[in-house]
Parts: C-alpha cells; sequence; structure tokens
C-alpha cells in the first residue's frame, strides 16, 4: 500500500512538474492565438466579439494574467509557455524590446500618423525608431471636480487662481483640492508645466534641471493645502465623499464617482501662471503587443487578428466601455464620441500630454522620483538639496542596470 | 546484497521524493541564485548572459555602505524589540488562558487567533488606512478627539516605527501564543502545587518553573520567528514606503535597503549577488544564536 501511495506521489510530482508547458499548436488545422491582458471584462468582450468572425480557421484566446510583467520577462522567449500577443500599456517597450522578447509591430500592420493613428499613440509606440504596439485606446489625467461645490465661474484656468480657491475653501474638514501629490505619475504634469521632466525619452533623470526643482517648488505650497497621504485611496474617497471639491484623476475613476452620486465636471488643465503651459500629465496608450517567439510561426494568424482589431468600430465601442480616448483619428468624427464629454477631454489634454517615457530606465525612476516628492512635500526636505541627491541615486540606479 | 546494504538502500528510496522535492523548492533557488550572480543577467543580457566571475559581488559591496549599515542597525533594534515584546506579550496571555476555571477559554483563544488566518497584505493595509490614516483613520480621530491636533503617526521615523512594531505584534502574536499555549498545558501541575506547598509565589513559579519548562518547548519557534523577523520586508515597505503611498518616514531594514538600492533595477546578476550576500550574513547569525543555545543548555 505504501508503496503504491509513493508511486503515485512521485506520478504526481512528475506531472506538476511537466504541467506548465502550453500545447503547441500543429501547423495544419485551426490555429489558437493567446493574448494575455490585465483589463476589465467589458474591454475584453469587445474585443472577444470583433475577433469571433476569425473563428474557426483562428480562436483568440484573452487570457486575464495577474502578475503578467513578471510573467512575460521569464516565459517570453519561450514558445511553449509565452503568449502570441499581451495587451498592455506602452510603458515597458522598452523593457522587453531590449530583453528581446517583442517583435516591431509594424512587420503584421501599419502603425503610424499616416495610417491614422493620433499622434501621441504612435510616439508612446516607438522605442529607438521601432515601433511594437498597436494601440487601441489612451488614457491621461483630468481635472475634475464636483460641481455641488465647485461652480463655473470657480473653475480656476491658472494655477493660481486653484491656489486662491484652495486658501478659501480649504477648512472644516473640506478641501478645495486633492491630488497624490508625492505619487510621480501625478506630480509630473506639475514638472511639466514648468518644462521640466521625470525622465526625458531617450532615459534621462531630470529631477535636479532647474525646471524641476522651480516646479516641485511651487507645488509644496498646493499640498501644504492638502491631506497628508498621497495614496489612491485617500485621495479619491476625499472625492467621492464630497469632501474635496476638485482633483486629478484618471478616467477609471468616473464610474465610482459617478456611482457615489457625485455630479461630476471635466475642465480643462489649470495654466501655469509663470510659464504660460497647462499642467501636463503622462498619457498611458494601452494596445496589443507581438511576442517575438511566434512572429515568424504565427505570422498569417496574427496579421489577421491586429487587422480585425484596428478596426475603427472595434476602437469605437472600446472607447465607450473604458472611458478612455480612441487611437484612431477617424473615430472622433463619430457623434457618439464626439458628443462625449469625457472623450473629448481626454483628446484635448492629450495635445499637451506627455507620454510615459518608455524606456528601461522609468523602472527605477518611480521609487526614485517617488522619494523625492515625499521628501520635499511631507519631509520638508530644503528642494534643491533633495533634488540633487535623487538624482545622484536615479544615476547610480541606472548605471546599476547594466 | 546483504540485509544491511538493503535496508540502507530502501530507506533511500524511500525518503528520495521528499528529498527531491526540498532539493527542487529550498537547494535549488539558493544554488541557482548563487549561478546568477555570477553571470550579467539583466534587461539588456537578458536571454544570452554570460558568466561575468565575481564582478557583481565587487559592485554589490558598493551597496554596504553607511546607509546599509543604518539600516543594519535598524534591522538589529527591530528584531530585538519585536522578539522581546513577543516573547513577553505572548507569556503573559498564554498564562492569562490557562488561567484554572477560566470560562469561555475557546471563544479567547479563537479571537486570539484571527490575525493569523487574515492574509498579512491585508492586515498591513487594514492597519495602514484603518487605524493610521490622517483622515480616516481610527487612532487619528480618537487623538484629535482628544487633543485637538491632528496627528501623522507614519510621518516621523520613531512613530512610524513604533506603528510597524505595533502592526507585526498583531500579525506574529498568535504563533507564538499557540506554541506557549502548548508548552504551557505540557508542564506538569504537581510542580506547582508542590512549589505551593513550598510557599512560592506565583512570580516565583512563573520564573523558576514556567520558564525554564518552556525554554525547550518554544526554542524553534523562536529560532523561526527571529529570522521571519530579521528579514521582513511587508510590514515596513507596505506600511510607509509603498510606491505611491509614501508617508515620509525613513525606516530601512536590510531587506528594504536591498530592495531600494538593487532588486528594482531588474539586475538580476547584480540582485542576486547582494541576496547571497545577505544570505550568508544570516547563516553566520544562525550560527552565533545557535553557538548560544548549545551554550545556554
Amino acid at each position: 500500500m505504501r508503496k503504491v501511495f509513493a508511486l503515485l506521489l512521485m506520478i504526481c510530482l512528475i506531472f506538476t512538474m511537466t504541467g506548465c508547458s502550453r500545447k503547441e499548436n500543429t501547423a495544419s488545422g485551426p490555429v489558437t492565438i493567446t493574448v494575455w491582458h490585465d483589463k476589465e471584462d467589458a474591454v475584453i468582450a469587445v474585443l472577444e466579439e470583433a475577433v469571433k468572425p476569425l473563428r474557426p480557421d483562428i480562436n483568440v484566446v484573452f487570457e486575464k494574467k495577474s502578475g503578467m510583467t513578471e510573467s512575460l520577462k521569464l516565459v517570453g522567449n519561450d514558445k511553449n509557455a509565452a503568449p502570441e500577443m499581451y495587451f498592455f500599456a506602452h510603458d515597458k517597450i522598452g523593457v522587453y524590446a531590449e530583453m528581446g522578447v517583442i517583435a516591431p509591430i509594424t512587420d503584421f500592420v501599419d502603425v503610424s500618423e499616416q495610417a491614422g493613428y493620433v499622434p501621441i499613440t504612435v510616439r508612446g509606440a516607438a522605442y529607438k525608431g521601432k515601433i511594437y504596439q498597436m494601440p487601441l485606446y489612451f488614457e491621461t489625467l483630468l481635472f475634475m471636480y464636483n460641481k455641488k461645490y465647485m461652480k463655473e465661474a470657480d473653475i480656476p484656468a491658472t494655477t493660481e487662481q486653484l491656489y486662491g480657491y484652495m486658501e478659501r475653501k480649504t477648512k472644516y474638514g473640506h478641501y478645495g483640492f486633492v491630488e497624490q501629490h508625492s505619487t510621480p505619475y501625478y506630480a509630473a504634469g506639475w514638472i511639466h508645466g514648468f518644462g521640466g521632466s521625470i525622465l526625458s525619452e531617450d532615459g534621462k533623470p531630470g529631477l535636479n534641471a532647474p525646471e524641476t526643482v522651480k516646479a516641485l517648488a511651487y507645488h509644496k505650497k498646493f499640498v501644504d493645502y492638502m491631506p497628508g497621504e498621497t495614496e489612491y485611496a485617500t485621495v479619491n474617497t476625499l472625492f467621492t465623499e464630497g469632501m474635496a471639491h476638485a482633483t486629478i484623476a484618471g478616467p477609471w475613476f468616473i464610474p465610482t464617482v459617478r456611482a457615489a452620486g457625485i455630479d461630476v465636471g471635466i475642465a480643462p488643465m489649470p495654466i501655469v501662471d509663470e510659464t504660460g503651459l497647462p499642467l501636463a500629465p503622462y498619457s498611458g496608450v494601452q494596445g496589443l503587443h507581438v511576442l517575438k517567439v511566434h512572429a515568424e510561426t504565427k505570422k498569417a494568424p496574427i496579421t489577421a487578428v491586429l487587422t480585425t482589431l484596428m478596426q475603427p468600430e472595434v476602437s469605437n465601442k472600446l472607447a465607450k466601455v473604458s472611458g478612455c480616448a480612441p487611437a484612431l483619428e477617424s473615430c472622433y468624427a463619430q457623434d457618439d464620441v464626439k458628443n462625449d464629454v469625457l472623450i473629448m477631454a481626454m483628446r484635448s489634454t492629450a495635445e499637451t500630454a506627455v507620454p510615459m517615457p518608455n524606456t528601461p530606465e522609468l523602472d527605477v525612476m518611480w521609487t526614485v522620483a517617488g522619494s523625492l516628492l515625499t521628501d520635499v512635500n511631507m519631509s520638508g526636505y530644503e528642494v534643491q538639496t533633495a533634488a540633487d541627491s535623487a538624482q545622484k541615486k536615479a544615476l547610480e540606479l541606472i548605471e546599476a542596470m547594466k | 546484497m546483504n540485509g544491511k546494504r538493503k535496508s540502507y538502500l530502501k530507506s533511500w528510496m524511500i525518503s528520495s521524493p521528499a528529498l527531491i522535492l526540498i532539493g527542487l523548492i529550498v537547494v535549488f533557488p539558493i544554488l541557482y541564485t548563487f549561478y546568477i550572480s555570477l553571470t550579467n543577467m539583466n534587461t539588456y543580457h537578458w536571454f544570452n548572459y554570460d558568466i561575468i566571475g565575481l564582478k557583481n559581488y565587487a559592485r554589490a559591496v558598493t551597496v554596504f555602505d553607511s546607509g546599509f549599515l543604518e539600516a543594519l542597525g535598524n534591522t538589529i533594534l527591530w528584531t530585538a524589540v519585536n522578539m522581546a515584546m513577543q516573547l513577553v506579550i505572548a507569556f503573559v496571555i498564554a498564562n492569562f488562558l490557562n488561567v484554572p476555571g477560566l470560562r469561555l477559554r475557546n471563544v479567547y483563544k479563537t479571537i486570539l487567533m484571527f490575525p493569523w488566518a487574515m492574509p498579512g497584505y491585508v492586515s498591513i493595509l487594514l492597519w495602514k488606512t484603518g487605524m493610521f490614516n490622517s483622515q480616516f483613520g481610527l487612532l487619528t480621530q480618537w487623538m484629535e478627539q482628544l487633543s485637538g491636533q491632528m496627528i501623522r503617526w507614519l510621518q516621523n521615523d520613531v512613530s512610524a516605527f513604533i506603528c510597524c512594531t505595533v502592526v507585526n505584534l498583531w500579525l506574529a502574536l498568535p504563533f507564538m501564543i499557540m506554541i506557549m499555549d502548548g508548552g504551557l498545558k505540557s508542564i506538569d501541575r504537581s510542580y506547582y502545587e508542590s512549589a505551593t506547598l513550598d510557599g512560592a509565589g506565583p512570580i516565583r513559579q512563573a520564573v523558576s518553573i514556567t520558564v525554564p519548562c518552556l525554554k525547550p518547548v518554544i526554542g524553534p519557534s523562536v529560532m523561526i520567528t527571529l529570522f521571519t523577523t530579521f528579514k521582513q520586508f511587508d510590514v515596513i515597505y507596505l506600511m510607509t514606503q509603498q510606491v505611491g503611498a509614501q508617508t515620509g518616514a525613513h525606516i530601512h531594514t536590510v531587506i528594504t535597503y536591498a530592495y531600494e538600492n538593487a532588486f528594482i533595477t531588474n539586475n538580476y546578476g547584480y540582485s542576486s549577488a547582494i541576496s547571497v550576500m545577505i544570505f550568508l550574513m544570516l547563516i553566520v547569525f544562525a550560527q552565533l544564536t545557535g553557538r548560544r543555545k548549545e551554550a545556554d543548555a
């Protein structure tokens, strides 16, 4: 009996060890294209519907993957385990391109401004002169306000008007304006508004550039009228509870705000008085990427899937369910897109928004820039000293990446 | 083949599945980490890495700077404070749970085990938001009512260290209480009866009977907890340093320091070298603790 039990355990062990691999399609017969993603069900339902006509020759499987970015690093070159495509934001393109995990998307379809893509999406998808992503939609942060408290006349056109509003209204547990002030993704808008940068497009940190230092010092006076916490939950709860009159947040926040019964308005980003530039947040471009390991063997079916999904009607439907702006210019001629305040606000912000850098260096910058913002905004460090120290650390970490 | 040899082979055959499993889960990752530490595996040489000898170790030494020494000091303080408090509090609670005639004993035990049943990540974030948050935290609101001032618990190093210790105690105490409770039950009641007849009070009984009898029982658990606390990452990182939710406190342990100065670089060769060095430090620490235990015995 014991021997049988031991044998069974051995068999289980062997099966466990071999069970991780994915079955490879044979050359003939239906082809399966697997797409890893981290998106909500409504978005994937649109894509699934769109690729249905490709059956039975091509079967597209959308697989939600937690920890997708790490999984791609581990199995990205293993044709038995890696998916054919993945659906994610553009900011990991540099990492995967350097690792040799992804193939240029232009080997399959034409992604360019000439092909009808919004310029910011093409900029986001490009790395070292090659385009690696087929953009589906993009998102930027938006200036949102609670119409119950902030009236039309109060909507700040400039940052000084915003500051004045905060001075007047931040009292009795209410805040005139809140944001994730010490989170780099959110604070980047202020830095760009002064012409500074966290990381340039070619991967150079700009934490102690004069423009960045000036932006940090200026931003600090706004932080003094905001809560001590910088995290997502606190800031957003203050807005949904009606304790904050205005905020800067992404389109993904809108459904929560509406569900909370807030009459929310969207306004253009305030203009920095000193520079005349608007607060320019990062934009994220969501789209499809092809894995190099399948690029040659499954070129035809991958091209067919991409061609199907790059149709304007798919982008339109995606825009509706995601609340984000379509990547194709032609979609903006459609009435339902044209009349959507949220999408059009994003389209307008995209004129000045900065695509998130997609170079590998960005991975270390989130931590370093976050520490710098915390040091300045919450620990009261002198701005220039903190910026010099953060720049030094960023350069050391970037060097350590090699 | 003689009987002795046959029995020797049989014992190896029976142990082999477990040994293979331990080899795969414990030994292989250590050896593989050591192998990677000798390579230039990073973003730019992900699949085509080469062996570069001890270069990563030479670079890793630069991480062991003054910041690292400060983090090492913090780690030792963190381990000492947490261990001391865990032992004392768990000892007191376990003794209360063993008071003869205590009613609803099992209810108290279940409640005390509750933090253990919750995932650590959830508990930590609940404490951070539910207790220490400056807008919605229960403790903050109480303090605001009492003193009229808003306290930012996690903003400075000392109070953040205390808050992290409280959360760690919440997470770790159930284990220690359970072990001590079991240990207390195993002590023969006749020792106490004899001591009472000899005129020993409760404190004398605790010092002369309970503690010596508990020592061998809780020894392994103390060792496990000691190492878990020494290499703690989640409590301090999630409470004060998570990207997008930093609080302004600058308390680093060895692991959080290594994470911020190496692991985020995606340079697996370099990070592995640092991991191996920390692993060696822990081995030395284990040896020293082991020797002390033997000397005590």
